[in-house]
């Protein structure tokens, strides 16, 4: 009888190594997250797309690949066969996988969708991604920054799909079917000449208050007037916006945003130079907006709400610093916890 | 979410399209039914039939079996009896384990042959589902038409009110887009007529498949016109709602082009198994038929282009 048991165990521990190894043997290489092959971003840079991709999987359970290609042939057929190779999804327990494949060599990027969450990022949200937000920032050669802001944009398309229950529950089989969209990623091609309706100047700076200034630069952003010239702006803010990168996304983005904060209440400060329209704390998506007066009319001060504001990944905001500088005559009245978000008194 | 047949209904209400082509376009875009194979009896199939009954038969063996050497009172065997006794032990056990033997022997190539049967129901089971993949991205391209044809030629009537001085080049693009437009009706009618004509599943028909991959085409092309016709007017071109409905043709075209890969690999991987030992033994007993595939001259290269700049 013991005879018979040592068999048994000997053979179960034989079956059991050979299962291991198999599995070690044939499961293919660990694909990370952020793959430059084609050497297009330092490793700071893939480490910040690799992080921030960590905590859309860990917040989302969306596992969204980045791939540099340098290799020839179809785009298309190779995004959808590099799909399946790097079993996008597969980090995703409900299977939601995306891949972002950019070849310099044809100039093309592509955002393949998995099957899982065809129905939330369909493919004209994903041509609209690639071409009014990630392309202005590939023409500057800022490819991790357009990388970058794109996923803001895949993040809160995911909120709105979770606070609608669009995910698809039932559909948990990995792999894509060739949906997404391809476009053209006019790689350091320089300043985008078309992007959208050219607006027309009307947007002047002689308004008597804040609110006035406030929806001038809500019409802007509606419009896709990204200059940086307007004379809605303080000196500064002109000055900062002429650097930056102001994609048809990000202005759309803007314009929705503020449609959906309404109940605003404007504080001054004690010398009538400065103002917060600021929203209720509970509206954590409405940030307070802060206004200088420059030659007698209200501007909008970007650069100190760059400067304070701060979002964190559910898009709600805080305050970087809460006393000491301009704006802080508006909040004295408030309370914020030790992250600097505003608490709701109810 | 505007149904087609609203849609081509406002078309026809605007004049964009006559009765004619409104009934043609309509009746085109109607799903069609899924086509499988034939059931023989209850719903099964004549290889599933026969798996049954190996079955049937392979389990009626071991319970006969079971009863004739097993069945009945339990004996207590009278060591006693056979102790010491050269040859003279375990006769009964001799016979139980010889008849067990037999029905293992026998059971073996009835195991092998419902593997092997099942492992073609598998492949072919791919064949279909991958094939019913690009009906479904057929039937997503039909579904775009109406929205493509409404979209151009509403801003073709748009920019013809907002500019009226222009009523040489309105008359002459208006009529360019008609008769686009006229030819992508057929074109999609063409495609859907073959595809639900016949009674078999066009997956065993080379020649209709060709004539459905050749019909395909036609439309792809017309469809890739009648975008054409927006190459000359930029507001529309870079308009979102514009780059949206881009985006899906873009998308769908893609998905055909993956499926059809996937559905060549199919019938590739099946139609091999067909012809390999012992699979084409099997084969032969199950009615299992060689698959067509959806065979392309060359796609990506010679496809119109509808991206735009």
């Amino acid at each position: 009888m013991p005879r018979t048991w040592l068999s048994i165990s000997l053979i179960a521990v034989i079956c059991v190594a050979l299962a291991a190894s198999g599995y070690f043997l044939f499961r293919g290489p660990d694909w990370p997250l952020v793959r430059d092959d084609a050497h297009l971003m330092n490793d700071a840079q893939l480490e910040r797309i690799t992080e921030f991709h960590a905590y859309l999987l860990h917040d989302h359970d969306i596992d969204y690949r980045v791939v540099t290609r340098n290799a020839d042939g179809d785009m298309n057929s190779a995004a959808s066969r590099m799909f399946a190779q790097m079993s996008a999804g597969s980090r995703s327990a409900s299977g939601r996988g995306l891949l972002l494949v950019i070849d310099p060599n044809a100039n093309l990027v592509r955002l393949e969708i998995g099957y899982a969450l065809e129905g939330v990022f369909t493919d004209a949200f994903a041509a609209y991604v690639e071409n009014r937000q990630m392309v202005p920032f590939f023409q500057k050669g800022r490819i991790a920054d357009g990388i970058l802001a794109t996923t803001e944009l895949i993040v809160a398309r995911a909120q709105d799909a979770a606070l609608n229950e669009s995910f698809e529950t039932e559909r948990w089989s990995g792999g894509s079917g060739g949906a997404g969209a391809t476009a053209k990623a006019r790689l350091q091609e320089g300043p985008a000449t078309d992007a959208g309706p050219s607006p027309s100047r009307t947007i002047e700076a002689s308004v008597r208050t804040p609110e006035e200034t406030l929806e001038r630069y809500r019409a802007a952003m509606a419009s896709r007037d990204g200059r940086p010239d307007l004379a809605i702006y303080t000196p500064d803010t002109r000055k900062m916006l002429s650097d930056w990168v102001i994609t048809p996304a990000q202005m759309d983005n803007v314009a929705r945003s503020m449609r959906s904060c309404t109940n605003h209440e404007t504080v001054y400060s004690a010398d009538h130079r400065h103002a917060v329209i600021r929203y209720p704390p509970d509206e954590r998506g409405c940030p307070p907006y802060f206004f200088a007066i420059t030659n007698g009319a209200w501007t909008l001060d970007l650069v100190s709400m760059q400067k304070l504001v701060r979002f964190g990944r559910s898009n709600a905001w805080r305050l970087g610093q809460r006393r000491g500088h301009t704006y802080s005559f508006a909040f004295r009245d408030w309370r914020f916890d030790s992250h600097g978000f505003p608490v709701a008194d109810n | 979410m505007v149904s087609n047949r609203e849609r081509v209904g406002r078309m026809q209400s605007d004049g964009v399209i006559s009765t004619r082509q409104a009934e043609m376009l309509l009746a085109s875009l109607e799903p069609r039914a899924a086509a499988g194979r034939e059931p023989l009896f209850l719903g099964l199939r004549a290889g599933q039939l026969l798996a049954f009954l190996i079955v049937a038969v392979a389990i009626a063996a071991i319970i006969g079996l079971y009863l004739l050497t097993a069945g009945g009172p339990a004996e207590i065997q009278d060591v006693a009896q056979t102790l010491n006794k050269a040859e003279g032990h375990g006769e009964m056990n001799r016979t139980t384990t010889s008849l067990l033997a037999i029905v293992l022997l026998a059971s073996v190539p009835l195991l092998i042959f419902a593997l092997l049967y099942n492992s073609l129901v598998g492949k072919e089971e791919t064949v279909l589902k991958d094939w019913a993949q690009v009906e479904s991205n057929f039937q997503r391209r039909a579904d775009l038409i109406p929205a493509l044809v409404q979209t151009v030629s509403r801003y073709l009537t748009h920019e013809a009110e907002t500019f009226g001085d222009v009523a040489e080049k309105r008359s002459r693009m208006t009529q360019t887009l008609q008769e686009e437009i006229d030819g992508l009706i057929k074109a999609q009618r063409d495609a859907s007529e073959i595809l639900r004509g016949g009674q078999a599943n066009p997956v065993e028909d080379q020649q209709r498949l060709d004539q459905l991959f050749a019909a395909q085409e036609a439309l792809k092309s017309r469809i890739g016109n009648v975008v054409a016709v927006v190459e000359a007017y930029p507001d529309l071109r870079s308009s979102d709602q514009f780059l949206e409905l881009q985006a899906q043709i873009e998308g769908t075209e893609n998905r055909i082009n993956v499926a059809r890969q996937r559905f060549n690999s199919a019938v590739g991987r099946y139609n091999a198994s067909l012809r390999m030992l012992p699979w084409n033994l099997v084969a032969s007993l199950g009615n299992f038929k060689r698959k067509a595939y959806f065979r392309s001259r060359d796609d990506a290269e010679n496809a119109p282009d509808m991206a735009f700049d």
